[in-house]
Order: C-alpha cells, then sequence, then structure tokens
C-alpha cells in the first residue's frame, strides 16, 4: 500500500550504474588480444588501439546513450531503454569483427583473435541491463530468449565473414567431430541420470510414504550422498567398481570399470536421488488434505482422485525436482571428465592442462547454456502446469 | 489532543485521503469506520507519520507531527494492529517491554512495568510471561499486542482492526475490556474497524469515511439519528438502527422511579441497555420488568411502552 | 547429517578426528591401500604432507567463506533498504540465474580471467559463494511477516535497529542454511582448483588420476568426504533445522 518510493523524477540508478560501469570496462580493460598463433600468448589491445579513438568512441556511443536516457528519462522509457541495450548487444559482435579484420594478419593462416576481459565484462554488463529491464518490464520468458537470441544470430552472421579467426571458432573448428561427439555424450549422461534418478527416486519415495519409519534413515543417507564432494565420490566408486570389474567378467564385457562412464553415471544418480525424492514426496504428500477431502466428498473413486486431482497437483513439483535434478547433472557430468566419462568437461580440464583459454571455454559455455537452457525449459514447463497460474506470467 | 487538519495523502495518481479535518479531544475514544479501500487506516498511520500526509497539517496537543523525529513521535503513541505484529523471536515479556527498553528504561522499570501490565491485560505472568507469540491464542497475542502498545504509558493509542481476526466472544470480551480500560487510563484512543457494531459500543467520537472523505461525524447517538445520508445510513444497518440505538442507551434512561412497589417479577439491572431490556421482554412474553440497581434491590420499573416510547419523551 | 538425538557435537566431533586421524596416519595404511592398486610401486601419497593439504584446503575454503558471507550479507541487507531498493530485482535474479551456473564452469572460466594459483580460486569461489548467500539473506529478509515489520516501525524503532534486533535474527536461520550450502559447495569446488595448480586435498586425485594409480584417488576422496562431513555436521550442531 505505502509504495511511495516514487520512480517519477530521479534516474533509473540501476541501469545508469550498469551502463557505467560498461563504459569503465570498455575504455580501461583489453579488448580483444591477438596472437599469431595457438602457442604464442596474444598481445592485448584496448578499445582506442583497435582502429583509433575515434572509431572506439563512436563504438561507446550506444552505451553512453543508454546511460544517458536512463538518467534522463528514469523508468518512464523502459521501451526505448530495451531498444538501446539492444543495439548494443547486435553491436558488440560488429565491433569484434572490426577488430579482427583491423588487428589480424591475413597472411598468417594461424592467426587468431580472443576476446579480451573488456570485452567479457561489457557483454556481462549487457546482459545483466538485458535481464534487468525484461525482468521490469515484465516480459514474458520465451519473448526474453528471443531476445538473447538476436546478438547470438548477428555474431553466427559474421563468422564467414571474418569472425572464424575467432580463437573460440578455431578451436571448434580444430575438433569439430570431437565437439558433436562430446555434446552428445554429456546429454546421454544427462538424461540417462535423470531417467534412472527419477525412476528409483519414485520408488523410493512410495516406500517412504508407506513405511514412514524409514523417512529418516532415507534421508539422512541421501543428504549425507549429496554432501560428499563430487570429485571424491567419483574416486570412491573408482576402487570398488575397478576391482568388481575385474572378478566378474561379465562386467567387463558390459563396459564397467574403475574410470569411465559406469562409476560417473552411479555417482550422477547418487547425487540427483535427493532432490528428486524429496520433491517426490512433496508432491505427493504437499497436496491440501481439503481438497482430497472435498474430492472424496463429491463421490470420486481413488482413481478419479488420483488421476484428476493429485497428479496436476503434485506434476509442477515433481518437474521442479527433475528440473533441479537436471541442471545439477549438467555441472556434474563436467566433473566426471576427470574419470574419463568424456563430455565436455573434457574440454575444461584439457583446456586448463595446456593453459588453453578458449578450449576451456569451449567446454564451459555450452555447459553454462546447457543448464540455462534446461533450467528456463523445465522451469516453463512447472510454471504452465501450475494451475491458477497464466502461462508465461511471472517470472 | 490530535488534530488534523486539511490531511490529504496521494499515492501516485490516486487521491487515498482528501481533505480531511478531525479533531480528537484528550481521552476520547474516536473510532473511524468505513468499507475497505475508504482511507480509514492511512488516516490513522498518518497520525504516528508510519504514511507521510501530503497536504495539509497534523498536530499533536498543538505541536506539529513533524517537528519531532519519527521514532521519537512513535515512541509516545501506542500502536496496536490487526496481525498483532508481535515478534516471533522474543517472548511475551520482552515483546510487551520493547517500547520502554527503546526509551532506555533501566532493566528494574521494564520488569515491574511488564508485570503490571500483565496484570492489567490479565495475562498470568507465571503462564505466558516466557511464552512465545506462537504458542498463544488469537485473543491472547491481541492482548500482549495492546499491552506492548501500552507499555510507554502513551497518551494516545493507535489501533488499527485490532480485533478483526478473532471468534465473536473473544472479540466482545475484549471491546468490553478495552473500553473498560481507557475509562480508567483516560488514554485517547483512535480506532479503526470496519464492524459498525464495534464501532457503536467501543466510540465516543464516531467518524465515517467514504472514498477517502469524512462523511459524517459526532456522537454515536447523534449518528444513528440523524445519518447524514444514504451511505451512512445502510452503514448503520438500515433499518436495524433502532436496536442499535436501543444498545446504547440503558435501561435507567427510561425507567420510572419506584412508586407504589414491584409488581413485576422479573428484573433488570439499570445499567443494562434497552437492547437488553427488550430482549428480555421477547423472551419472557412480559410488559414490565422491575429494575434493580447493582445490589438487586429495586430501584424502578420499565414498562414495554415506556421502552418503545417516542423519541424526546418528557 | 543431523543427528537429533544424543549429543549433538558427537558427529563434528567423530568426523573431524577420523579426518585429522586419516591425515596422520595414512601412511601406515599401506596394506590397505595395495588392495585397491596392487600393481604400482608407490601406494601411500607422500609428495606432500596430508596434513599440510588440509590446511591449504581449509584456507581456501574459509578465506572465500568469510569473504561471500561479508560481501553477500552486506549486498543482500544493502538492496533490502529503502535506498537500494532498485537493485533488488536484478539482484535477485541474478543470485538464483547464477546458481543454475555449474561450479566447475565458473572455476573454468575465472582461470582464464584471474589466473592460476592460490587467490584466483579464492576469488572464484568467493563469487560463486556469493550466490547462495544473497539468495537465502533475500529470501530470509523478504520471508519476514509484513505486520511484524509494521510493528516495529510503529512502535518508533528506528531502521538500525529494526535490521539488528528483528530483521537478522528473523532472518538468521536461513542465512545459515545459505552459508552451509555456500561452504558444501565450496569444498568440493576447491578441491578441483587442484586441476589448475591449487595445492589441497584434491591434489591426490588428481595425480592418482594422471598416474593413473587408484590409491591415490582413494586417499584424497576419503580425506575430502570427512572433510565435507565434517564441517557440514558442524553447521548441523551449530544451526540445527536446516539441512542440505
Amino acid at each position: 500500500m505505502d509504495s511511495q518510493r516514487s520512480d517519477d523524477g530521479k534516474g533509473y540508478l540501476v541501469l545508469v550504474a550498469l551502463m557505467g560501469a560498461a563504459l569503465v570496462a570498455w575504455w580501461w580493460l583489453p579488448s580483444v588480444s591477438v596472437a599469431p598463433n595457438r602457442i604464442v600468448p596474444g598481445t592485448g589491445f584496448s578499445a582506442g588501439q583497435v582502429a583509433g579513438w575515434p572509431m572506439a568512441l563512436l563504438a561507446s556511443l550506444p552505451l553512453l546513450l543508454t546511460g544517458w536516457v536512463a538518467l534522463r528519462a528514469g523508468q518512464q522509457r523502459l521501451s526505448w531503454l530495451l531498444g538501446l541495450v539492444m543495439l548494443c548487444l547486435v553491436g558488440w559482435p560488429l565491433w569484434l569483427l572490426l577488430a579482427t579484420v583491423q588487428l589480424v594478419d591475413p597472411q598468417l593462416p594461424q592467426a587468431r583473435v580472443a576476446i579480451g576481459a573488456g570485452m567479457w565484462l561489457t557483454l556481462f554488463l549487457l546482459l545483466l541491463a538485458l535481464i534487468e529491464l525484461s525482468t521490469r518490464m515484465k516480459l514474458a520468458a520465451w519473448r526474453s530468449w528471443l531476445l538473447f537470441l538476436l546478438p547470438v544470430a548477428v555474431l553466427a552472421a559474421c563468422i564467414p565473414v571474418g569472425l572464424d579467426r575467432l580463437a573460440l571458432w578455431q578451436e571448434y573448428q580444430g575438433r569439430s567431430d570431437d565437439f558433436i561427439t562430446a555434446i552428445g555424450v554429456h546429454l546421454l549422461l544427462v538424461a540417462a541420470t535423470v531417467v534412472l534418478s527419477l525412476m528409483i527416486g519414485v520408488g523410493i519415495a512410495l516406500f517412504v510414504r508407506r513405511v514412514p519409519a524409514m523417512q529418516r534413515t532415507v534421508f539422512s543417507i541421501l543428504n549425507f550422498l549429496q554432501t560428499i564432494p563430487s570429485l571424491a565420490l567419483f574416486g570412491l566408486l573408482l576402487g570398488p567398481l575397478a576391482w568388481l570389474a575385474s572378478h566378474y567378467a561379465w562386467l567387463e564385457s558390459l563396459g564397467v570399470s574403475g574410470i569411465g562412464w559406469a562409476p560417473a553415471l552411479l555417482a550422477l544418480v547418487a547425487y540427483s536421488l535427493l532432490p528428486m525424492v524429496r520433491n517426490t514426496l512433496v508432491a505427493l504428500e504437499g497436496v491440501d488434505e481439503g481438497v482430497i477431502e472435498a474430492a472424496r466428498g463429491m463421490g470420486m473413486s481413488r482413481r478419479q482422485i488420483l488421476q484428476q486431482v493429485r497428479l496436476p497437483l503434485a506434476l509442477p513439483v515433481l518437474i521442479e525436482g527433475i528440473r533441479i535434478t537436471t541442471v545439477q547433472a549438467i555441472g556434474l557430468t563436467a566433473v566426471a571428465a576427470l574419470i574419463g566419462a568424456g563430455g565436455l568437461g573434457r574440454f575444461i580440464f584439457q583446456g586448463l592442462g595446456q593453459a588453453a583459454t578458449d578450449l576451456v571455454l569451449l567446454g564451459a559455455l555450452p555447459i553454462l547454456i546447457m543448464a540455462l537452457v534446461a533450467d528456463a525449459l523445465l522451469a516453463g514447463m512447472a510454471r504452465k502446469l501450475q494451475p491458477g497460474l497464466s502461462p508465461g506470467a511471472g517470472t | 489532543m490530535i488534530e488534523l487538519i486539511g490531511v490529504s495523502k496521494r499515492f501516485g495518481d490516486s487521491l487515498a485521503v482528501n481533505n480531511i479535518s478531525l479533531k480528537v479531544a484528550s481521552g476520547e475514544f474516536c473510532c473511524l469506520v468505513g468499507t475497505s479501500g475508504c482511507g480509514k487506516s492511512t488516516t490513522l498511520r498518518m497520525i504516528n507519520r508510519l504514511i507521510e500526509h501530503s497536504d495539509g497539517e497534523i498536530h499533536i496537543d498543538q505541536q506539529p507531527i513533524r517537528s519531532f523525529r519519527e521514532e521519537v513521535l512513535r515512541r509516545r503513541i501506542g500502536y496496536a494492529i490487526q496481525s498483532t505484529g508481535l515478534f516471533p523471536h522474543w517472548t511475551v515479556a520482552r515483546n510487551i517491554g520493547l517500547v520502554p527498553r527503546l526509551l532506555k528504561w533501566s532493566q528494574a522499570a521494564v520488569d515491574a512495568r511488564v508485570e503490571e501490565l500483565m496484570a492489567l491485560l490479565r495475562l498470568d505472568m507465571a503462564e505466558f510471561a516466557g511464552k512465545y507469540p506462537h504458542q498463544l491464542s488469537g485473543g491472547q497475542a491481541q492482548r500482549v499486542g495492546v499491552a506492548r502498545a501500552l507499555a510507554a504509558d502513551p497518551d494516545i493509542l493507535l489501533m488499527d482492526e485490532p480485533f478483526g481476526a478473532l471468534d465473536p466472544i473473544t472479540r466482545e470480551n475484549l471491546q468490553l475490556e478495552l473500553r473498560d480500560l481507557q475509562a480508567r487510563l483516560g488514554k485517547t484512543i483512535v480506532f479503526v474497524t470496519h464492524d459498525m457494531d464495534e464501532a457503536l459500543r467501543l466510540a465516543d467520537h464516531l467518524v465515517v469515511m467514504h472514498e477517502g472523505q469524512v462523511v459524517q461525524q459526532g456522537h454515536p447517538l447523534e449518528l444513528l439519528r440523524e445519518p447524514a445520508n444514504e451511505f451512512v445510513t445502510s452503514l448503520l444497518g438500515g433499518e436495524d438502527r433502532g436496536l442499535k440505538e436501543a444498545a446504547l442507551l440503558p435501561v435507567s434512561e427510561r425507567m420510572v422511579p419506584l412508586g407504589v412497589g414491584g409488581v413485576a417479577r422479573d428484573r433488570i439491572v439499570q445499567t443494562a441497555s434497552l437492547r437488553d431490556a427488550l430482549s428480555m421482554m421477547l423472551w419472557r412474553r412480559v410488559e414490565r420488568l422491575a429494575v434493580v440497581d447493582d445490589e438487586d434491590i429495586p430501584i424502578g420499573e420499565l414498562s414495554f411502552r415506556r421502552l418503545v416510547g417516542a423519541r424526546g419523551h418528557e | 547429517m543431523n543427528e537429533r538425538h544424543g549429543a549433538p557435537w558427537l558427529a563434528p566431533l567423530c568426523w573431524g578426528i577420523l579426518l585429522v586421524g586419516g591425515c596422520l596416519l595414512m601412511r601406515f595404511l599401506e596394506a590397505p591401500l595395495r588392495l585397491v592398486e596392487p600393481d604400482s610401486r608407490a601406494v601411500v601419497f607422500e609428495r606432500v604432507d596430508l596434513l599440510t593439504l588440509l590446511g591449504r584446503h581449509l584456507l581456501v575454503v574459509s578465506v572465500a567463506a568469510l569473504l561471500s558471507v561479508v560481501v553477500g550479507v552486506v549486498a543482500a541487507i544493502a538492496v533490502t533498504r529503502e535506498k537500494g531498493r532498485d537493485f533488488l530485482p536484478l539482484v535477485a535474479q541474478v543470485a538464483s540465474m547464477g546458481q543454475t551456473f555449474p561450479p566447475v564452469a565458473v572455476l573454468a572460466l575465472a582461470v582464464p580471467v584471474l589466473g592460476f594459483g592460490t587467490v584466483p580460486i579464492i576469488v572464484a569461489l568467493m563469487l560463486y559463494g556469493l550466490l547462495p548467500v544473497v539468495r537465502n539473506t533475500l529470501a530470509g529478509i523478504e520471508g519476514i511477516d509484513p505486520a511484524v515489520r509494521e510493528a516495529a516501525r510503529g512502535m518508533g524503532m528506528t531502521s538500525r535497529q529494526i535490521l539488528r534486533q528483528v530483521e537478522l535474527p528473523l532472518a538468521s536461520p536461513v542465512i545459515v542454511a545459505g552459508i552451509r550450502t555456500s561452504v558444501t559447495i565450496n569444498i568440493a569446488t576447491a578441491a578441483l582448483g587442484a586441476t589448475v595448480g591449487a595445492s589441497n586435498l584434491g591434489e591426490p586425485i588428481i595425480a592418482g588420476i594422471v598416474n593413473g594409480n587408484t590409491a591415490y584417488i582413494v586417499q584424497g576422496a576419503v580425506l575430502i568426504a570427512l572433510l565435507a562431513l565434517t564441517v557440514d555436521s558442524l553447521f548441523g550442531w551449530l544451526a540445527p533445522g536446516h539441512t542440505g
């Protein structure tokens, strides 16, 4: 009732701050770094050095303009601001293209351009601005995703016209088959984890509902598993599995061994059980007793109650459990690369070993994107199934 | 004394309170009544500056409220709300002692005051002092809320539907106790409610608000007898008004002092309301009641004709 | 694990003794380690003293945790005040979105930006550890019944008094749960730091993977698991009722 905070009169502080920080990052930190080949460390170039300071000034105009509009118009002109931020985001790959054209010697086939701290930070701050604006404007989730796609599309369009000298792209080109396989393995492991833990988790939840005395013990064990760091759990499974495989030939013929997918999958499922069981239990027990009572009072059969009342009410919570599990599994699968399970984590650890930043990125960026997409999709699904909430409403 | 002069409150473009003027005399029990969203709560909360007024002036004892620091002002005004707002992590005793501690009273003084207040609100010290709010019933929690509001002995008490969430019996008990408390302590009380029966039962000064404005104010009987317009009439319960008025008048008002000797068998105390008397007549199917004093000694008689006697009779 | 019956300090004490004992006595466990790794010449990790590794692990985690608690709680308080409220939606959104980022990816991304070594790892852990702290502090403060805050203001408490006597005490269980999550993640992520040259309990594991020596891996894994359990049960003792 007393929302007295006036949004009239004063500037839109959040956006002003973000744009100010972006300008500082843009001018003060290295914009790109250029290396003649993969082994030599790159030389950093500031924005002014890329194509002379007038060009850099021109390029920073959208940032300045956004900050200025935010300062003067406050929150009155959100859609203008959104447009300006999008302009900045679209300009970002173009600047990268310009830097490549300016700085990379076309005579050197190995020469490459890497994105510098200044550009990374600017991108990060622009994305924050985009998140801020879409929250503030209450944009539907799919709309803000479309907004994210626009700069990605521009970036993709720039690759054939000169951005193929981007180090990240070069790393990809060097191992494009490996990359596809790695993504496949990663997704397969995640999918297997989610399906297995869903089956086992629902089973445990049903068991615990039947035998409530076991609830404490079961949760103690699951909590215990969740507490053990992933690297340790992978390591601990390594010994017993290696021993099993060497003593039982049929296991070995299945591909089970101390390293590889077997310990990875086991550990991943072990981690996933806690969120899965917890949410399944909440989903089954969280349905308001009054609702069930009413359903019974209206003369619905057990089956009808299950199908028409319990399940629809429980589904969003169950999907929430799947969401937590999936996001967690995407991250943990990356660690599993250490014990030879493959997946995108391989690039990360290879890259770290060779101090090849862009190889690390080649592994880490898709993982980040996968986690974000899985999170958004499943959250959207849970929201859509939430009764009484119109799809797309709220955040 | 509280005085509002031409006070308005704007939220963005909408006017929640529109140019109201109001004077609450010291020791007066003032009820602000109206439908939800009429601005009564906003008006109340402007008095202790939980909401700042946009226009006009508010004075307490001739001093503009903005001449005090907010916290200082609030510490000398008691405040109780419907959901009690008791601090869940503090015991009952600590909750009650909040304002005295804010005012830096000595621990001994705080303890003594808490004990005094718990006795005043009939909360058993041994049983309740160490309990936490979630262990209390609604009525008990509200008693603690009122005790906390009274803790630093403020002259003014602001109450925002404090009994709104209670069951009817608890509510009525607390209303009677509050009335009694006010008579004894002489506090100035501003009380917000949407329950007209509650307002009629408590108020010396009734203020009816609608759409941010004061529609009518005065003594409850004045409003009952001469409602300013349709809105006030309907708020007062339309045809029910007769019963409501009867509820406000004591039997002693209409009785005939004892002359020849008690004829009626059924007795009623002189302090009971005419409404009680009417109810007793209907129930017992009699037309006469003997009126007795507190010691059960007959002092007069009330007939049905006298009871319904025309207004301004005699 | 959250033991409710018996002495609540027993669990952290037991795990702690096992942990320190494990560090000190691992070298006498050659025979059982031989079982896992019959072929290698050395089965006991002796390159660095295990207790030293434990100390470094604890140092990195506690410095990072301390920083993220201070920064996170202060930031969350700042954006829930009148003046900082403009930043609340963004901070809340970032704190919840950021938690979908896998810690490995964050660590991996921090290395190119910050370089190899102890300080970059502390910074990465601190940044990632911020998220649960901020998120839970926000949830704790925003979750307080508005009537309580209204009453506190109405009674004439200053904003500072409300923060210290009402908001923080009421939010503290949720805040502590956030710190617990943060520390648990940090212990695990710090171990991964061994892949980028940090020397801690992750080192035997990485050395084991590189040399194909399962015994090394088991030693590191057991000790890290014990460390995580000790710290977690410590939280369980200090702030019971909030697991995981």
